[in-house]
């Protein structure tokens, strides 16, 4: 057989099942629906209209009565290298067989040995005779989640033999690259897949993937970066832009993530080998692998090792010379034209994205090894993906000041139609300042008329602001803000010359934190052109009104009494030392009023006390608006990673009834716990006249392709221009509501459109987005707390 | 020898680095030092010889050949291309092949090799094969190089543990005058030179044994001509290919014009760059100024030192950017990549914008800075 050195993948399942922690990216063996015995007989809604759709999901056949023979193996006298261990095993493959799996310690078999226990005889190069014993501890059905595991693994050894490169958790195709020169850019095409027992079947979920490497080394990005920022701040800009970044390097298959640079140590400096002799790092590389180290005189990165493994402790020292760049930094991300010209290559419309997933089938029913494999393990794959019918549900009605409009639901989007009508709640700006540069004065006139012409049809009284100008320095600004802004001030707008960080950063900080006053900074260069600028001037009227607390439109809700709770977190990448969790509540019945908090919290605190208290002032708040407490509370969770999923039942839920148990001995609303999933593999395509094209907005999924073990949907709630619109995953994992899964369903969709920032549909409910946006902030430019005088306006925006 | 002599032996001897590593090193030596481009490993067993060749630099061809196949399967794909190897494809072109058969039969595939290594593999070889196996090498491959290792029988009642052979698997383990003689006669027959050394120190006072693993380096000692590649009939393979790995190298045309591409964009927005932000910096705030041309400086030093004449000036036109090719070419990278600025010129033709007369790289800056 082939690859008889089993796959990491393997190992981590032995370290399991040996004590140890692992992560199980696909939350197995957790199991919701259970306790909820109103979704016990069926999960699926019922309304709208019903539409073929057909996904990238496929079959996995096997004959029947197949079974996972899976064996414990012990070795006397005691073996402790595990390649010695498994030649001394392989040594009897006429009695286990050519086919199988094994890490040292656990043996997984397609066939069944004679005997429950086989007792082998071996004798090793020094002549040692060793007995082996071979004891059969479980017969797995293929359902069994450690069954599911092992098909994974047998499938990512089907992508290495099929020559694809592994980069993460994924293979990719490294012969036919795409090159985009003008960003150094390098983007492979590959696949990303899982198999899973889903509602029906288990099935292979498998998709395309694009990995963007980057043509330049490590070494090479100080290098610019130094010419860009100059000597002083080098090593911070180093630090910005580096760590959390994933490298490849030059003599080894695997990625490793920077954690840290290390400026005190360079190649020609020593570490200690794991037979404890000291060797600089040039001769390490040029005895090892022939690699001349060029620059003597660059820092060491350091990255540190999740695991502990072998005799690798703690953290590894990479030369930057010998790594590579992997993905993009978040400066890349909000690089416009490099995000456009990436997107040509990344963003496959529905038929290249299902043809190209087609390819990668074809390789596997070509390839003889690969069917060979897949034969001697008794497994295959359907060729053709699972088609079955959603359903769109009913488009939602946008109300606006007593107005009722309709849209196309196609675009799912309404800024036309609500252009020039009253907002729901307008606020006032009596009493403004408006700050620019001597440059920008001209830029800062404009935006002036534009307001003053846009702003009375939406009903927000305006007067002139005071208007002031600052040398484009952030002292400067902030010296400014200090002696003018009151605590009458209705809002600061600031004309930016530059999206230089720094300067937006300190005047975010100041007035979210010192001083609580909402603001708006625009950059100049949005507003030079007249073709947009009254475009751009509704935006961002209707931003600074919801910035002091305005609301602008809402869609039919039709539970009462009910609290709506959205949830998002945001992890440092820089420091690696703060998580942020965005905390976003609704105050009022029609939901266009939020309270927002966030929680700060330094690395190993557990995010969910600070959510805790968060979760009691927002109920406090909701009293004080309505008088009384809510009797039915919906929360999204986002920001949920792969295999988290246990710790938010066991621990976040349980902690949320403790909480609303704490506000009175006789307060019991109805709690429903919701985790949202954006980053999902899943794709669905509606067929269309013969073809594959995206399915409409509201489109619901609640079969086949869902888990049994919960109670979950997927909703397609926006549109994309180019490419393929991703589903958003809803989970339910706790709720007493005793809704219908449709009214779940509905609901759902229905806070989609409340999102002020954006006059359409958009991917996640508007408290997760509101969350996360909350959290971006805070992490991105505050780093702390904002002001609570903040907290009941969207103040982020 | 006194027993209890011995037996204090068996209790101590341990090789440091292990004997195999040993041996790796002593074939990188090797090559090292006489730089072949064809290097073959029979009896490649694990691949871990040739995953170590692989970083020699003057290797071009690397192959093995096993007669297990599963065995070479299992760590093949160390010998695949890193990531990296495509990203920054190397000067030199690489190709590893792996082969399963016999080396007791001949196939064209080993032909024109410049080493041949065997390590730890005769020993392996039923009576049959090794009578066939000097034909084979030294007859038939005839490479510049052959190395021969096998285990030194002599040294074996200082292991612990070894009965009659090492490994069950060995059909025989020769002294060193077994080996020598074979050797001696071989290389008489081939018309080879050999000489004799080993890996492995026998303990103080027992040098006598030998050395643990003794090793044959054997030269040819005529020229190898056209003809006597050529002088064997073209026949058959026998040999089945199992695995075949082409590194992505610059010689190859489709990745020279890749890298050259980039290079000269990415040049090009260098200077571009510089252009723009110094326009921009003039214009405004006196007070950066200097600070922007400190680190300017320290720029043309990671760029080596640029000789810019005042002809090969970049230069703005309305909307577009012009760079000369000529101050492109001035850079050491793409000058190294390219070798003549002809070739420059053709490697980016019909790839690169360039102005009307194909003097300048032209970059549209209109849309630049669009965001949101």
């Amino acid at each position: 057989t082939i690859g008889l050195q089993v796959s990491s993948g393997l190992q981590d399942l032995s370290l399991r099942d040996r004590g140890g922690r692992r992560r199980d990216f696909h939350d197995l063996g957790v199991n919701t629906r259970q306790a909820m015995v109103h979704v016990q007989e069926s999960k699926t809604g019922f309304s709208g209209k019903m539409i073929k759709l057909t996904t990238n999901h496929f079959r996995l056949t096997s004959r029947p009565q197949w079974a996972l023979y899976q064996y414990h193996v012990g070795y006397s006298p005691e073996m402790e290298a595990r390649r010695l261990r498994s030649a001394l095993l392989f040594q009897h493959e006429e009695t286990i067989g050519k086919t199988h799996a094994f890490d040292g310690s656990i043996l997984f078999l397609p066939k069944k040995l004679e005997n429950k226990v086989t007792e082998l005889f071996s004798r090793t190069r020094n002549g040692e005779d060793v007995k082996i014993t071979v004891t059969l501890t479980n017969e797995l059905p293929p359902t069994s989640p450690t069954c599911l595991q092992f098909y994974n693994i047998i499938f990512r050894r089907l992508l290495k033999m099929l020559n694809l490169q592994q980069i993460g958790r994924n293979y990719y195709n490294p012969s036919d690259p795409v090159c985009i020169p003008n960003h150094r850019l390098m983007v492979w095409l590959g696949f990303t897949s899982s198999i899973l027992q889903y509602e029906e079947n288990i099935m292979l979920c498998a998709d395309v993937s694009h990995k963007v490497l980057r043509g330049e080394t490590v070494l090479d990005t100080m290098h610019s970066l130094h010419s860009q920022v100059g000597e002083e701040r080098f090593r911070d800009a180093c630090a910005k832009e580096l760590i959390g970044l994933i490298v490849l390097t030059k003599y080894n298959n695997r990625t490793y993530r920077i954690d840290d640079i290390d400026w005190d140590n360079n190649p020609k400096s020593t570490f200690r080998k794991s037979d404890g002799s000291e060797m600089s790092f040039v001769d390490y590389y040029k005895k090892q692998y022939n690699i001349e180290i060029s620059d003597w005189m660059q820092p060491v990165l350091i990255s540190q090792m999740k695991r502990k493994r072998g005799n690798i402790q703690g953290s590894v020292a990479l030369i930057p010379e010998l790594c590579s760049l992997t993905g993009l930094t978040d400066k890349m991300r909000s690089d416009f034209n490099m995000m456009k010209d990436l997107a040509i290559h990344t963003r496959l419309p529905p038929e290249q994205r299902q043809r190209e997933l087609g390819r990668l089938l074809n390789y596997i029913q070509k390839d003889d090894n690969v069917q060979k494999e897949l034969r001697n393990w008794g497994l295959s794959f359907d060729n053709k993906s699972v088609s079955f019918t959603g359903r769109i549900v009913q488009g939602e009605k946008i109300f606006q000041s007593g107005a009722m409009f309709d849209y196309n639901p196609q675009f799912a989007d309404w800024t036309k139609e609500t252009r020039g009508v009253p907002l729901i709640r307008s606020m006032p700006m009596d009493s403004w300042l408006l700050i620019y540069t001597r440059r920008n004065y001209d830029v800062a006139n404009t935006l002036l008329q534009s307001l003053f012409k846009v702003t009375p049809s939406m009903g927000i009284h305006m007067n002139r602001p005071s208007m002031i100008e600052v040398d484009d320095r952030t002292e400067a600004y902030l010296r400014v803000l200090q002696q003018r802004v009151t605590s009458d001030i209705n809002i600061v707008v600031c004309i930016l010359s530059s999206s230089r960080k720094d300067k937006y950063d300190a005047i975010k900080k100041y007035l979210c934190t010192d001083c609580p006053i909402p603001s708006q900074c625009v950059l100049a260069r949005t507003l030079s052109k007249p073709q947009t600028i009254m475009t751009v001037a509704t935006k961002i009227a209707l931003q600074m009104n919801c910035k002091m607390g305005g609301e602008l439109w809402s869609v039919e809700i039709p539970l009462k009494q009910v609290m709506i709770v959205g949830i998002d977190c945001y992890h440092d990448t820089v420091s690696g030392k703060h998580s942020i969790a965005g905390f976003v509540a609704s105050l009022n019945q029609s939901v266009t009023r939020w309270f927002s908090r966030c929680v700060v919290q330094s690395r190993g605190q557990e995010l969910v006390d600070g959510i805790k208290t968060c979760l009691q002032t927002a109920l406090r708040n909701w009293s004080k608006w309505n008088k009384s407490l809510p009797s039915r509370i919906f929360v999204y969770r986002d920001g949920v990673g792969d295999g988290q999923l246990n710790t938010l039942v066991n621990y976040e839920v349980p902690q949320f009834l403790d909480c609303l148990k704490s506000i009175g001995t006789d307060y019991s609303p109805r709690l429903t716990v919701i985790v949202v999933k954006k980053r999902v593999n899943a794709r669905f395509f509606a067929e269309v006249g013969g073809g594959l094209k995206n399915p409409p907005p509201g489109t619901v999924v609640d079969t086949v392709v869902t888990r049994p073990e919960w109670y979950d949907f997927f909703v397609v709630s926006q549109t994309v221009k180019n490419g393929c619109v991703a589903p958003t995953h809803y989970n339910v994992i706790y709720d007493t509501s005793q809704l219908k899964p449709d009214h779940v369903q509905r609901l759902t969709y229905k806070l989609c459109h409340m999102y002020y920032n954006w006059s359409g549909i958009i991917r996640v409910p508007a408290p997760c987005q509101y969350a996360h946006k909350l959290a971006f902030l805070v992490g991105q430019s505050i780093h702390r707390e904002p002001n609570l005088m903040l907290s009941d306006r969207l103040y982020y925006l | 020898m006194d027993k209890n002599f011995k037996e204090e032996f068996r209790q101590i001897i341990k090789f440091e680095p292990p004997l195999y590593k040993q041996r790796h090193q002593f074939v990188k030596d090797l090559v090292e030092k006489y730089k072949p481009k064809k290097v073959a490993d029979l009896g490649c067993a694990d691949c871990s010889l040739l995953w170590m060749l692989k970083f020699c630099s003057c290797i071009e061809v690397l192959a093995g050949l096993d007669i297990c196949a599963d065995v070479m399967k299992e760590k093949m794909h160390t010998l695949s291309p890193l990531p990296v190897d495509y990203l920054q494809p190397s000067e030199r072109s690489l190709t590893v092949t792996l082969h399963h058969g016999s080396v007791a039969h001949k196939d064209p595939c080993m032909l024109g090799f410049d080493l041949v290594t065997c390590i730890e593999l005769i020993e392996h070889l039923e009576e049959s094969e090794l009578k066939k196996f000097p034909e084979v090498v030294f007859g038939f491959m005839a490479p510049s190089i052959v190395v021969i290792s096998t285990p030194n029988s002599e040294f074996n009642c200082l292991l612990p543990g070894v009965m009659l052979y090492r490994h069950p698997d060995h059909k025989f383990e020769w002294s060193q005058a077994e080996f020598q003689s074979w050797a001696l006669e071989t290389a008489r027959c081939y018309d080879y030179s050999v000489e004799f050394t080993g890996v492995g120190h026998p303990p103080t006072g027992m040098e006598k044994v030998g050395f643990c693993t003794q090793i044959g380096v054997f030269f040819r000692k005529y020229p190898q001509t056209a003809e006597s590649v050529q002088s064997e009939k073209p026949m058959e393979a026998v040999y089945k290919t199992v695995f075949k790995a082409v590194y992505p190298s610059l010689k190859d045309e489709k990745y020279l014009q890749n890298a050259v591409i980039s290079e000269v964009i990415f040049t090009a927005q260098i200077i571009k760059h510089r252009l723009m932000s110094k326009r921009e910096e003039y214009s405004d705030d006196p007070e950066r100024k200097s600070k922007f041309q400190l680190s300017m400086d320290c720029f043309s030093d990671y760029l080596g030192k640029l000789v810019v004449e005042k002809t090969m000036e970049p230069f703005v036109s309305g909307n577009e950017v012009y760079i000369p090719l000529t101050t492109i070419f001035s850079f050491p990278k793409v000058n190294r990549l390219c070798g003549t600025f002809e070739k420059l010129c053709k490697l980016i033709a019909g790839k690169v914008t360039l102005s009307s007369d194909g003097s300048a790289v032209m970059f549209n800056i209109e849309h630049e800075n669009e965001d949101n």
